[in-house]
């Protein structure tokens, strides 16, 4: 169980700071918790004392969010329920609804934060697919010298390997900025064990825009649960770049996917199963935006 | 260390109350609000049970520090039924017989509600989808659904109120109708009390200390530290028994504690009773043991070679039981077939995974009654062991079978019970202990793991002739209801088919894996399993339809059993030929694949998908795509 002597529950990102400061290798930072309580438990680490939580959730700052010249302003305390309740999120963010709704479950999505669950830096953490397709850059706030001090890193920079991030010990996750996506295509895949509360064995997600041939102006994939950081998916991305989906040609780019799989367990399983993914969310992708993919050539001579 | 001053509103009163800043708001509503509505059945936010509103809004009350609580209006199961009137949705889980051991039934009910008030019009894909937070071990779930539809048709006036209310007996008899149950109301109101709902003035919290090792021995034990401390009230070891140690249901090997040595991961060394939970946690760690380990039997092969390690001394050849059937004249019957079928099988362990894991509460009464409120499944059992082991004459032991949250045969065996007698009557107060999730899976008894070898002879007709079956059964490290799973595995093991000449042989075996014990089917799942399988070969060997290779062989009236039961009855045809009806089977052989015409037909589940309420319903207009 954990145990704690004091939980503070600031409500300014300078108090916040300021006590993270003071407490200096004795308070933790929680938001949503959720995944806090179950990790201090046997089986994971046990018994768990931190001195002092920090409660970063009611910091107006870290709640808010925003669309503003082509780029999403994220409060890093935004709960993952809010992009299936939130209509301009769902918008700007189109793959973000089908990420939430595979996220563990309605109740735990009003309280898990899309901030924690990226600081968390899971390899299987299903907030960074969707957060590396929008090049999502991460801000991160200090208290230094009497003030907040503030600096700002791409989400690929960030995650440096399971549970590892940039993040210093004096720094709190602020603002997750990244591409608004209105207009796309987008699609997440997730295999799991059940589909309620599952963490994902791979995830997948996908961003795509057509021109008006129907060919591919931008497209965007990143994969997770398959190697110790997840990753873009830029070969297959270039591969496919100003071409026409076809089914073929998806199929053929898919199978550079199975090159991403470099975990320590399951791998084969995971080869078979990201080429897949990668197919079918992008024929989602394709369809949502706007289009179907063209069949495959040896069924259209057969049509 | 500084306390919180909680002020919320709990249903709809206004509450102000000191917390510790570690509590969980489901520490805060059961352990001092006294709303034991709210249950804890994982406390890793993975079952539901715990489920409350929170502003309006569901959430997991197992993983909400209760710092968070502040200033916010909190619901739970209690305020749904008003001046004792039932809600709808409960009354619509009471009509529809949505509960069963009734643990996870307050969560589900706050799921259901919150579903539909969120979408009042949800389909049954979308309250699937909804309600995919909340666990249930008991219903399958369907009448689960059946109820959130049900209240779904009343609340917006598709179906009367009169939906709700019991159905009425045709011509003043029960049979063919739906008969609501009468426990059902203390369920989905919450109002049921299990034993870890259960409190008493002055009673002590009860924390075990478990073994790391699979098999040691116990070189020595100390528990002085712990007994020293602040708010320790009690510690019991093997040394605290007074009468003859031992429990079990067929042979009594298991000590109360790990007597002398260890043989499983999980097993019970020393119990402490202390003011409080964290008290008792925290003098776990003041224990010391020293522990010379010894080499561990994690295979029932490996344990049943000659000069493998003994785990007790009274079965030097680590075998708890062998049950041999010999039925006419195998070697005979072999030589009449004209094929001859060998394969093996393996079935894995499994956990019962209850809702509600174990737990307790035990005081001695003002006459000197040792009292034990437990879910036992077996509590006349119980008490005649208890009472050997604490040499006390029976009438001073009382065992109060509890509401059982969930049993499927794994709260058969008496594995703590004894450990809070002892505790109760060293501490003189009332004591409670609750099995963590993890605790309950990694100490109580699983389903036997078992190996089959089976050999079958047959006709080309497909009359079976001969068949000789020798199951493995891993007993684990102390013998439980063994012996009798392995019997019942032994009886059943050809089936329902009548086979001539048969050699059965089923053993049951101690290793040092998690003891095995009673699980549903009692031993026979994993002999039919591998009968079923085989028959299925055997099938498609002979190029037979695998009904008609059954039906061929199956018992009739008249036949009699392996074990010589004369049957003047037998239905087995008749179930043959209702599931090959109700399966729409197409005739032919086993092993068709995907060739096969009767797959996907109509009654069968289509696949799993997510992203029902993206489709219609409140969430679809922001959805600017279909599909």
């Amino acid at each position: 169980m954990l145990t704690c002597d004091d939980y503070l529950v600031p409500e300014t990102l300078d108090a916040a700071l300021r006590l993270l400061d003071e407490q200096a290798g004795k308070a933790r930072i929680v938001a949503g918790c959720t995944d806090l309580l179950p990790w201090a438990r046997e089986g994971r680490a046990g018994d768990v004392h931190v001195p002092v939580l920090i409660d970063i959730s009611k910091i107006g700052e870290l709640q808010a969010r925003h669309v503003e010249a082509g780029r999403v302003r994220l409060g890093a305390a935004t709960p993952f329920q809010r992009f299936l309740d939130d209509p301009p999120m769902m918008t700007a963010l189109p793959m973000m609804p089908r990420c939430a709704v595979w996220f563990a479950d309605d109740q735990i999505r009003e309280a898990a934060t899309l901030g924690g669950n990226l600081v968390n830096a899971s390899p299987a953490g299903d907030g960074f697919p969707p957060m590396l397709v929008a090049n999502a850059e991460i801000e991160l706030a200090r208290w230094e010298e009497g003030k907040v001090a503030r600096r700002s890193l791409p989400i690929a920079d960030f995650m440096q390997g399971p549970g590892r991030t940039a993040i210093a010990p004096n720094e709190i996750m602020t603002t997750i900025v990244c591409d608004a996506l209105e207009g796309y295509g987008a699609s997440f895949e997730k295999v799991g064990h059940r589909r309620s509360l599952v963490i994902s064995v791979a995830c997948l997600c996908a961003a795509v825009k057509l021109d008006a041939q129907g060919r591919f102006a931008d497209v965007r994939l990143a994969i997770g649960g398959v190697g110790p950081v997840p990753q873009r998916m830029r070969d297959i991305e270039d591969a496919l770049h100003g071409q026409l989906p076809e089914e073929a040609r998806l199929e053929t780019a898919a199978q550079l996917g199975a090159a991403y799989v470099r975990s320590r367990s399951r791998e084969a399983y995971r080869r078979a199963v990201v080429p897949g993914f990668v197919v079918q969310a992008l024929l989602t992708a394709v369809k949502r935006a706007g289009a179907s993919a063209r069949p495959r050539e040896t069924e259209l001579a057969h049509a | 260390m500084p306390e919180l001053d909680i002020a919320a509103t709990v249903n709809g009163r206004k509450i102000r109350r000191k917390a510790q800043p570690w509590q969980r708001l489901l520490d805060y509503l059961r352990d001092d609000l006294n709303l034991t509505g709210t249950k804890e059945g994982c406390g890793a936010g993975e079952c539901g049970t715990c489920s409350v509103f929170v502003d309006g809004t569901l959430v997991k009350s197992c993983l909400m520090p209760v710092a968070k609580a502040q200033g916010r209006t909190i619901e739970t199961v209690e305020s749904l039924a008003r001046s004792g009137e039932m809600s709808v949705v409960q009354r619509a889980f009471h009509k529809a017989g949505a509960s069963q051991c009734g643990y996870c039934i307050p969560g589900m009910v706050m799921a259901a509600t919150a579903t539909l008030r969120l979408d009042p019009h949800a389909d049954r894909e979308k309250i699937k989808e909804r309600m995919g937070g909340n666990i249930c071990r008991c219903t399958g779930y369907q009448k689960i659904f059946d109820a959130v539809e049900l209240a779904r048709d009343v609340i917006n006036g598709h179906l009367p109120q009169t939906a709700l209310l019991e159905t009425e007996a045709k011509d003043g008899g029960y049979i063919g109708t739906n008969v609501r149950r009468i426990d059902a109301p203390s369920k989905v109101t919450g109002a049921l009390r299990y034993a870890g709902d259960m409190v008493m003035p002055g009673m002590l919290h009860v924390q075990v200390l478990r073994s790391p090792h699979a098999h040691a021995r116990i070189v020595s034990l100390d528990t002085r530290e712990a007994e020293a401390m602040d708010g320790v009230e009690a510690v019991v070891t093997s040394a605290d028994v007074p009468g003859v140690d031992g429990f079990g249901v067929f042979v009594c090997d298991q000590p109360i504690m790990a007597r002398d040595k260890v043989r499983y991961v999980g097993e019970a060394i020393a119990a402490v009773a202390a003011e409080d939970l964290l008290t008792a946690r925290r003098a776990l760690e003041k224990i010391k043991i020293v522990y010379e380990p010894l080499p561990g039997l994690f295979d029932p092969f490996a344990a049943m070679q000659p000069g493998a390690p003994v785990l007790h001394d009274y079965a030097p050849d680590n075998l708890v039981k062998h049950i041999p059937i010999r039925v006419g004249d195998i070697e005979q019957g072999f030589a009449e077939a004209a094929l001859v079928v060998e394969e093996t099988y393996e079935t894995q362990p499994v956990e019962h995974a209850y809702l509600e894991t174990e737990a307790g509460l035990a005081f001695v009464d003002h006459d000197g009654v040792v009292t034990v409120h437990s879910p036992s499944q077996n509590i006349t059992h119980h008490r005649h062991m208890l009472a050997r082991i604490l040499a006390l004459p029976i009438n001073k032991v009382r065992m109060v079978m509890s509401p059982v949250g969930g049993g499927f045969g794994g709260k058969e065996d008496m594995i703590y019970q004894g450990m809070l007698a002892l505790l109760a009557m060293k501490s003189g107060r009332p004591v409670r202990l609750v099995f963590t999730r993890e605790e309950s899976i990694a100490s109580t008894a699983k389903r036997h793991p078992s190996h089959t070898t089976y050999r079958m002879g047959l006709t080309r007709e497909g009359r079976i002739t001969a068949a000789k079956i020798r199951i493995v059964y891993d007993g684990g490290a102390y013998g439980l209801s063994t012996e009798g799973v392995i019997r019942k595995g032994a009886i059943l093991a050809a089936g329902p088919y009548d086979v001539p000449n048969l050699q059965v042989d089923t053993y049951g075996v101690y290793t040092n894996n998690t003891p095995s014990g009673a699980f549903r089917s009692f031993g026979s799942l994993q002999s039919q399993f591998a009968t079923e399988s085989h028959l299925d070969l055997c099938a498609e060997l002979l190029g037979m339809d695998p009904f008609e290779l059954r039906l061929v062989n199956a018992m009739r009236p008249g036949s009699t059993t392996h074990t010589k039961q004369p049957l003047s009855s037998c239905a087995m045809t008749r179930v043959l030929e209702a599931a090959r009806i109700a399966s729409n089977w197409e005739p032919g052989v086993a092993g068709r694949g995907a060739t096969r015409g009767d797959l996907d037909g109509p009654g069968t589940r289509p696949p799993m998908t997510l992203g029902a309420r993206f489709a219609t319903g409140p969430d679809s207009a922001a959805m600017s795509e279909a599909g």
